[in-house]
């Protein structure tokens, strides 16, 4: 088999969708961790952190681009899968029902298409909200930094804004309750004991993605806002 | 005890591959609670021939679970809601008096329907015939313990070879996926060292011949492994993708 | 016709390489130039299409499930015999062959048995090689268990699914040929007749029973490997589509039926509930390794069979048989389980069943222990019968099984037609009256890969590889005769549906053919069956059309087969005035009750010869000549 035959196959395509999940996964929980700074009062360390990665120079360029092209690949493919999986059954049923027991299906197993959009569309629009959002500037320990801990401050004083991010973030909980440990599936890593604490910390990782996530503009938001 | 109910069934008639199918209700009376699912059918076919009507197609062979023949889903499940049943041992205990049950054919685009409920699997010969065998030719064997496999490795092997091929796990996929069949047989073969040798080729050939049936992508619902008869684990799936994975580093 | 069985000179043990040696080869480049048309991909069929096909024939198989991986050998639970000796208990070839042609009541070919025997333990390491996953020891070598009261451990299995692993091998040997393009498979195709040419069969005619459609297939040999005809009976534990016209078919151009009357009635299967039943199902007879059977000893007792104390409860098996007690061979215990039935002291809402008791078991090995050895079982009983058996006695009753006899074939597997060979159940060659447990995978596999292999060759090789053609007359006769007989079906437009038929045979079967026969009561069936045929073809209703997929079409077709069968069964048990194996005539038995083999009279296959629509078949004997066994009267007392 020549190695590019992978990505034509149902499996290969899985297997992408699996690592560039797994990828943005890890991304997002350290994404959370760094943004817990956020939870605290003095802005200087956020701003401070944010600054240092700003700083890596080329380094954090490869790093977005390899988040962007994964996050590209992980659409185009599961766009590609959903489409020739519903290709898969043309005529369907009159009525279907879960039998229940082993299986996951549920909301997040039929929803991950949607989620994913929404989700993508999100990404680009957190993008222009902070990434590229407004701009302020101040001085710390005698260097001009970008006071980025202010514009998602000024952000979530409106609770419009957090409205929108607990319904995203509750969405992003709800994809990574069955992409986290469905990413380990793909990619054939079963055990009997390795796969139900997958799911387990698949589960873990989702609820505390979708708090810290939910509870950042909360917090933000019954705290007053930028102060 | 015995007792007998009347139930309304609503079922998918379709006359012929290319025809247009449509659901047709029939009241069954007196159903005795003892008699499958299928055998409940067959009177309902009797009615039907006396009163000068087509019967209602059903395949079904064996009827004791294990040739895998026959499928039907029932109230859209796959083999009805008994756990670990195929529809020839499903009975009519589990139904109660007055029950509305609807029957529909396995659906999927690799299992087209040949009428009513009948539908083609030959889609699975196929990917069998792609390479799930061990090349060995009669009479070439060695003596059979010659090769000792570790007990829990034929144990494992012996659960996945127990699938009876019906197509429920296709039947109830959401992507109409056969993953769990394939799976099943990859890793039947290759958990034994006589299916090792071959064990990168059958996979490349029978997940190309599987992709090349337009079944569906598993996504990890699990719903196959809920409605096999006989409960086979996903874990077939995930040890497929190793060896699809290991084979593409050969 | 003489019957010609061309059994080798020679002793007994060098009889199968003396053979091998003797018959003709085809060349390899030549093999390519024939085909071979396999009917039926059960154990034998498709070990047969995949070997012919490795050996460079090319080969059509044909079977009438969706899958040739769905024919009814899926089903046999227990396990195959070989005479491996890993055990090391002191089993051999000749300790296999003796048991086999004992427990067959002497009335099998001490050649072919042997022959099976010999080849038993190739098979062991073709399934092994082709990955059937067998039982194991914790070392990694196979295991063996004891079965149907052996007093060797020689039977390989793999959990209770034993059938289902080696036809799956088969099935997977046969399917790499068809990867291999050197064999076509024809799946939901009814074969409906037999060609024959110049006096050689040249191929057959099938139904495609999803389009209706008639299509005809040529070939340089034909093989028949279509299984048995329990399902005479109506209700048996065979597959519902289980059937014998493609044997019948064949009879009725030429090819000898043998031993019709030798029927299997199996001990333990579930029994009846109601007039809708469709089929029965098989317990393994393992059960009766733990299990013990008893009904009341007073008539009508309702009690259920927790409240019935041990002194009110006849072991009949155990009181009769006090050596062998639970463990008697199926044909005895079968019998008894009728008897007590017919004294009036069956059990259940029926009457017709007794208790296979596992309470004793449970207190002295634990419910565990008894849940490792049957768990699947108990698990299939309950979801039948709704009933707990490790809280209530399980109830069982015999149900018909497997057919020993079968169309006639000498050791070559060649029926009295040159140029068809018939294999596995379809054929009456290894198992005399009565087939032991975990044989019948052993024979039908060692017909398949070890004897048609090589004995086919030597009617190829003196068979002109000519090009094949469908256009014939012998072809367009068959197809006529078959269209004809679709349309008569279809025409009459009566008022009773075929399985209304079919039960009322069974009921007939069942009362005069079944587990023990008398001249008065097949007497009687020689007389209701030709009635009720009459009344089918005057009175059947077949709905639907020929041109697509008609299950009741198709089962009208082989009910009017087995209407002509069935009789035949009658007079082939008619004319066997003894009793011997699965075959018990009430007339022929010891002081105790015991079946009472007449050796003077008897030793010999009854061959039935058709000579044509509504005239009796003859009669041709062939003589069993035992020179290495002597022949003893059965006992277990």
């Amino acid at each position: 088999m020549r190695f590019s035959q992978i990505f034509s196959s149902t499996i290969g395509k899985k297997l992408i969708l699996g690592i560039t999940g797994l990828m943005w996964a890890t991304f997002i929980v350290i994404h959370l961790l760094e943004n817990l700074l956020l939870l605290n009062p003095d802005p200087d360390p956020f701003n401070k952190w944010a600054h240092t990665l700003i700083s890596l120079g080329p380094i954090i360029y490869v790093a977005e681009l390899v988040l962007v092209l994964s996050l590209l690949f992980h659409i185009f493919y599961a766009v590609r899968v959903t489409w020739e999986n519903n290709r898969a059954r043309s005529i369907s049923y009159v009525k279907t029902a879960g039998k229940g027991g082993v299986s996951k299906r549920g909301l997040a197993t039929s929803s991950m298409i949607y989620t994913g959009i929404l989700l993508f569309i999100f990404i680009v629009l957190h993008l222009l909200h902070f990434k590229y959002g407004s701009y302020y500037e101040y001085e710390v320990g005698g260097v001009v930094i970008r006071d980025l801990y202010r514009t998602v401050h000024e952000y979530f004083s409106d609770p419009l804004n957090v409205t929108y991010y607990i319904v995203m973030m509750s969405l992003l909980g709800l994809h990574l309750s069955h992409g986290v440990w469905s990413a380990f599936q793909s990619l054939g890593l079963n055990g009997p004991r390795f796969t139900p604490l997958m799911t387990k910390i698949g589960t873990g990782i989702a609820v505390f993605v979708a708090i810290g996530f939910i509870g950042i503009p909360l917090f933000v938001l019954l705290t007053g806002g930028a102060a | 005890m015995e007792k007998t109910i009347n139930l309304k069934l609503k079922i998918w008639r379709q006359s012929a591959p290319d025809a247009k199918g449509e659901l047709v209700s029939y009241d069954v009376k007196d159903v005795s609670t003892e008699m499958s699912f299928l055998e409940m059918l067959d009177v309902l076919n009797e009615d039907l021939t006396k009163k000068g009507e087509e019967p209602v197609e059903f395949d079904s062979d064996c009827r004791e679970g294990i040739c895998g023949t026959c499928g039907i889903v029932i109230n859209g499940i796959p083999h009805g809601q008994e756990k670990a049943t195929t529809v020839c041992q499903l009975h009519m205990r589990h139904f109660k008096d007055g029950e509305t049950v609807l029957l529909e054919p396995w659906r999927a685009k690799a299992f087209p329907v040949i009428k009513d409920l009948v539908v083609d699997r030959s889609a699975f010969d196929r990917i069998i015939s792609a390479g799930g065998y061990i090349s060995t030719k009669t009479g070439s064997a060695p003596d059979a313990n010659i090769i000792a496999v570790p007990k829990p490795d034929a144990e494992l092997a012996m659960d996945m070879a127990a699938c009876i091929g019906c197509g429920a796990c296709v039947a109830a996929c959401p992507n109409a996926s056969a993953s769990l069949f394939v799976g099943a047989k990859i890793s039947q073969l290759s958990l034994l060292p006589q299916g090792r040798i071959e064990a990168a080729t059958r996979v490349q050939n029978m997940v190309a011949q599987m992709d090349a049936e337009l079944f569906g992508a598993c996504t990890n619902i699990q719903e196959c492994e809920a409605v096999c008869p006989k409960e086979i684990s996903i874990s077939a799936i995930a040890r497929m993708r190793r060896e699809y994975v290991k084979a593409a580093f050969k | 016709m003489t019957l010609d069985s061309k059994i080798p000179a020679g002793p007994l043990a060098q009889k199968w390489d003396a053979h091998k040696a003797a018959i003709k080869l085809v060349n390899p480049k030549n093999k390519r130039k024939y085909t071979v048309l396999i009917v039926g991909t059960g154990l034998a069929g498709a070990s047969a299409a995949a070997s012919l096909a490795e050996l460079g024939y090319h080969v059509k198989s044909f079977c009438i499930q969706d899958s040739p991986r769905r024919a009814h050998s899926i089903a046999a639970q227990g396990g195959i015999n070989a005479a491996k000796n890993y055990p090391n208990d002191n089993d051999s070839i000749w300790r296999l062959f003796y048991d086999t042609i004992k427990g067959g009541d002497y009335r099998s070919r001490e050649a072919n048995v042997y022959r099976l025997a010999q080849v038993s333990n190739n098979i062991i390491d073709q399934a092994t090689a082709q990955g059937v996953p067998f039982a194991r020891e914790y070392g990694g070598n196979l295991a063996n268990r004891s079965f149907g009261g052996a007093q060797v451990s020689r039977t390989f299995y793999a959990r209770g699914q034993t059938g289902q692993q080696l036809l799956l091998g088969a099935y997977s040997a046969l399917m790499r040929q068809v990867d291999a393009g050197m064999v076509e498979i024809f799946s939901r195709r009814e074969m409906l007749d037999l060609v024959v040419e110049d006096g050689h069969a040249r191929g057959i005619v099938v139904r495609n029973l999803v389009t209706g459609e008639l299509e005809s297939y040529a070939g340089h040999a034909v093989v028949l490997a279509t299984g048995g005809y329990g399902n005479v009976f109506y209700l048996s534990t065979n597959a519902v589509n289980s059937n014998a016209t493609a044997a019948w078919r064949s009879h009725k151009r030429g090819a000898m039926y043998a031993n019709p009357c030798y029927t299997q009635i199996h001990p333990t299967c579930i029994p009846v509930s109601g007039d809708h039943q469709s089929k029965l199902t098989l317990m393994s007879e393992s059960l009766r390794n733990d299990g013990r059977v008893w009904v009341p000893r007073k008539k009508g007792d309702k009690r259920p069979p927790a409240e019935i104390p041990d002194e009110e409860r006849y072991y009949y098996l155990e009181e009769r048989y006090p050596s062998f007690g639970n463990l008697v061979p199926r044909d005895v215990a079968s019998r008894n389980a009728k008897q007590v039935c017919d004294e009036g002291l069956g059990v259940g809402t029926t009457g017709l069943a007794v208790y296979l008791d596992f309470a004793d078991a449970i207190r002295e090995f634990g419910e565990q222990t008894i849940r490792e050895r049957y768990g699947n079982l108990f698990d299939m009983y309950e979801k039948i019968t709704d009933e707990n058996p490790y809280k209530v006695p399980m109830r069982i009753y015999p149900a018909v099984h497997y057919t020993m006899g079968g169309l006639w074939v000498d050791y070559n597997l060649m029926s009295t037609i040159p140029g068809l060979y018939v294999a596995g159940e379809a054929n009456f060659s290894d198992h005399g009256a009565n087939r032991l447990g975990a044989s019948a995978l052993m024979q039908g596999l060692a017909d398949g890969y070890f004897v048609l292999p090589y004995t086919i060759n030597d009617y190829l090789a003196g068979v002109k590889a000519d090009k094949l053609h469908t256009e014939s007359d012998a072809f367009k006769e068959a197809r006529n005769a078959v269209t004809e007989r679709v349309n008569k079906l279809l025409a009459v437009k009566g008022k009773k549906t075929v399985r209304e038929i079919h039960r009322e045979l069974g009921h007939i079967m069942w009362n005069y053919v079944g587990m023990a026969r008398n001249k008065e009561g097949l007497e009687k069936a020689l007389q209701e069956i030709p009635k009720l045929r009459e009344e089918f073809w005057s009175n059947i209703n077949v709905t639907g059309s020929d041109k697509n997929l008609n299950k009741a079409l198709e089962q009208a077709g082989r009910l009017a087969d087995y209407l002509e069968l069935g009789e035949l069964m009658a007079r082939d048990a008619l004319n066997r005035e003894e009793s011997c194996g699965g075959h018990f005539r009430e007339e022929s038995q010891t002081e105790e009750g015991e079946a009472k083999r007449n050796d003077e009279e008897f030793s010999y296959v009854a061959a039935w010869e058709y000579l044509g629509e509504d005239k009796i078949q003859a009669l041709h004997k062939e003589e069993l000549v035992f020179e290495n066994v002597k022949l003893t009267q059965r006992s277990y007392k």
